[in-house]
């Protein structure tokens, strides 16, 4: 068993050939940008195709941590993921615009009222269907979805609005050395948000693995994702697990919420986005995978970005759901899933 | 077997989401089938047929105009706005005293939902007529105005366009359809000369620009219209960087590409989402250059950019506007503002003036018969009307507003100023100008 992989059905497979895999896309990748001989002319190009995949494939990570995490353990399919992200979103924007609540600050409000909305809706809306057939409980999640963006449509209607972070183009004392933001790395451009969304959304991740692994909760989880009726029969409370997961969950997109306001914009389909994204870096990294949802994050990233780069004058996602395509041909259950 | 069909189900709903997503831009059957799913309504409209049509109610029954708007959906900002701002005009239409060739019959606004989908703004059309609309305006976005203005062919009931700037909306011969705001052709033309104009008179040569624009008809279209006008002043496109703008999450990347060429200009055509990400990226980068300028651009000439960007400071915008100097269009933003509470756009002021025109046209035919009042459009000559053109509304035979032009504004100390032609002119243009030099 590969202890991160929550949900865990049957034989795993080596955990060295996926990580192989992983690091032969990206060096492919890159091989391929520097034979074209683009170096020369557009390094800076390049170094910024590189620094943007990793910032923005930090959040993708993220957001698709929870979603992985629910379908691991829940085995439902959350199409509502990136509304509740659009609510964080909301939440952080009313704090920062009404009260002047710094938007990281705001990580304090987001994740446990999210955590607490989610185990609201497990509760009400999808415990009564977890026996229910797939298709039911999709529907109900992406009703559950048009419900939630319809409210938040009615309560601040549809205008997209963004904040800024007003010490965004500043300097940074860290101890010896001071950053100037926003810094260039290799002559690509890094800006504070960004940064600090990138930072968070590993430390994050590192707190969820902490808590499947060395926790008696994170055992308990990890238990009923790959035997419920096993779990239930050593005395776990399958029920309140899955409760606390989806909370989980929906607390993980609440801080992604919060940490791309200050360089993203709110309105009540701006989760939809990433939710999307999120879907296919489930799908690439393993469904139930966090370790794949977090690798898959940053390779969507960097494909989006390279996407950009070698193929311009079309929709950056090409890339993505070509990458999407191959996965599912070559490598079905994913670059950290379980074989069935 | 049940994780590969689970993938496979999500695959396919993935599909559906997706394209449901990028629906502003693409005719797609997929979206249809999920869009229908979620209006009840648009199911049913099919089957009705343009029966109405005939009928010609008495006056004292108030007369039915249909407005079609994304009013859910990625574009619900502005369709909702401009919804508001028709039933506005009407209501003030009515409280001025109706129609009055018709013995003041009131309009009664019968408001649909496109949903940013072509097929279903389609079918709304039908059913708005099929309820018995005598005219209709719509509907923000080209893709779903070209399937709206086909219907109101066939069953003969005018369509005022507010919002839609494709060419070939009004490329297909059809004498129902009438457009109040300038075409791509139009705002790329005047684009390119007022860029021209503003740098000659500061003294500053541009010759190179990079083009940033949304990938669909929309941002297509008013580029090359640029490209053609800019090439007969020196100007040379050295980059152009069309993106997804209803999937992209950040345009860093595209803004290095345009700025790798070391361009004088960058100009951008888009949406508003898309359009604020530009500009940060622009900022954050810290762009050389010499103005960022918006052809057509949804976010640039807006309120909110103002109030949530503030290195948004110089950015031009040359976009259809509201006339600024008429005390009316104060008025009406005014009351539009206290009624709710949100600041009235130049797009819900076409809606608003759609409504007007199409009323005047009614007043003018006397008559409620569709094809009396398409015929009274053809006649308009609207002098007292509240955009920023040089002349009177007037269509020519394909139905085209000859005075439509855009008007260059810039974002000067938070407000959102026209800069140029000197005729509209509220302040002088600066140029140039980026904030963060």
């Amino acid at each position: 068993m590969t202890e991160t992989n929550v949900a865990t059905r049957g034989r795993s497979g080596s955990r060295n050939s996926r990580i192989a895999l992983v690091v032969f896309g990206v060096a492919a990748l890159a091989l391929l940008a520097w034979v074209t001989g683009w170096w020369e002319s557009h390094h800076t190009i390049f170094a910024q195709v590189m620094v943007s995949g990793l910032l923005i494939g930090s959040v993708y990570s993220l957001v698709s941590m929870g979603l992985s995490l629910v379908f691991g353990v829940l085995d439902i399919i959350n199409f509502a993921h990136g509304a509740l992200m659009s609510v964080a979103m909301y939440v952080a924007f009313v704090l920062a615009r009404s009260y002047g609540v710094d938007p990281y600050l705001s990580l304090l409000v987001t994740i446990p009222l999210m955590f607490i909305i989610g185990v609201f809706v497990q509760a009400t809306i999808i415990n009564p269907v977890m026996d229910a057939p797939l298709h039911s409980q999709l529907l109900l999640t992406l009703g559950l979805s048009l419900f939630i963006q319809n409210l938040l449509l009615v309560l601040f209607t549809g205008t997209p609005r963004s904040i800024e972070l007003p010490y965004a183009s500043g300097s940074l004392g860290l101890g010896l050395v001071t950053l100037d933001f926003p810094f260039r790395l290799f002559g690509a451009v890094v800006t504070l948000p960004k940064a600090i969304a990138f930072i968070v959304s590993l430390l994050l991740a590192g707190a969820l693995f902490l808590l499947l692994q060395r926790t008696r909760l994170g055992t308990a989880i990890r238990a009923a994702a790959q035997d419920p009726e096993g779990a239930e029969l050593v005395g776990i409370d399958v029920r309140r697990v899955y409760l606390v997961t989806f909370g989980i969950g929906a607390a993980s997109v609440g801080a992604a919420g919060s940490l791309i306001l200050p360089f993203f914009f709110v309105s009540p389909t701006a989760g939809e986005t990433f939710n999307i994204i999120a879907f296919v870096v489930v799908v690439l990294g393993g469904m139930g995978s966090i370790r794949g949802a977090l690798a898959g994050g940053f390779l969507i990233g960097l494909t989006q970005e390279l996407t950009q780069l070698f193929v311009p004058g079309s929709s950056k996602l090409i890339g993505v759901f070509a990458l999407f395509i191959l996965v599912l041909l070559l490598r079905p259950e994913g670059l950290f899933g379980s074989r069935t | 077997m049940k994780r590969l069909s689970k993938i496979l189900m999500l695959t396919m709903v993935l599909g559906l989401i997706a394209s449901a997503c990028v629906s502003g831009t693409a005719d797609t059957t997929a979206t249809s089938t999920t869009q229908a799913a979620t209006t009840t309504t648009a199911g049913q409209a099919t089957t009705t047929t343009a029966a109405a049509t005939t009928t010609a109610p008495a006056p004292a029954e108030p007369i039915k105009i249909g407005a079609i708007h994304p009013l859910t959906g990625g574009l619900a900002g502005a369709g909702i706005k401009m919804d508001n701002a028709a039933k506005m005009a009407v209501a003030d239409i009515n409280d001025a005293g109706g129609i009055a060739s018709l013995g003041g019959a009131n309009l009664e606004l019968l408001s649909a939902d496109s949903t940013g989908a072509a097929e279903v703004g389609q079918s709304e059309a039908e059913r708005l007529i099929g309820e018995g609309a005598v005219g209709l305006i719509g509907a923000y976005q080209s893709a779903v105005t070209t399937n709206i203005a086909a219907i109101s062919e066939r069953d003969t009931v005018p369509l005022v366009i507010d919002v839609a700037v494709e060419d070939s909306i009004l490329q297909q011969g059809y004498k129902y359809t009438f457009r109040v705001q300038p075409n791509a052709t139009a705002m790329g033309k005047y684009g390119a000369e007022f860029l021209n104009d503003i740098a000659t008179a500061a003294g500053e040569t541009v010759t190179k620009v990079s083009y940033l624009h949304e990938e669909s008809g929309f941002g297509t279209s008013v580029f090359e219209a640029f490209k053609a006008a800019a090439a007969g002043y020196g100007i040379d496109v050295v980059a152009e960087i069309p993106y997804g703008a209803f999937t992209v999450t950040d345009l860093t990347t595209e803004m290095t590409q345009a700025a790798a060429p070391k361009p004088d200009v960058i100009v951008v055509t888009g949406y508003y989402n898309d359009g604020v990400l530009a500009a940060r990226a622009a900022q954050d980068l810290a762009l050389d250059v010499k103005a960022v300028y918006g052809v057509a651009d949804g976010a640039y000439d807006t309120p909110e950019f103002t109030s949530d960007f503030a290195g948004g400071e110089g950015f031009f915008d040359a976009n259809y506007h509201y006339n600024a100097a008429s005390a009316k269009v104060v008025e009406i933003r005014k009351r539009y503002e206290d009624q709710f509470g949100a600041q009235m756009d130049t797009a819900s002021m076409l809606a608003y003036q759609a409504v007007l025109v199409l009323a005047d046209a009614i007043n003018r035919a006397g008559s409620t018969d569709p094809t009396a009042i398409r015929d009274a459009l053809a006649q308009t000559n609207m002098t007292d009307h509240l955009m920023a053109y040089p002349g009177p509304i007037k269509f020519d035979s394909a139905g085209e507003n000859v005075s439509a032009q855009p008007v260059l504004m810039q974002v000067q100390g938070g407000t959102v100023l026209q800069v140029w032609p000197a005729e509209l002119q509220e302040s002088q243009p600066k140029f140039p100008a980026v904030s963060w030099k």
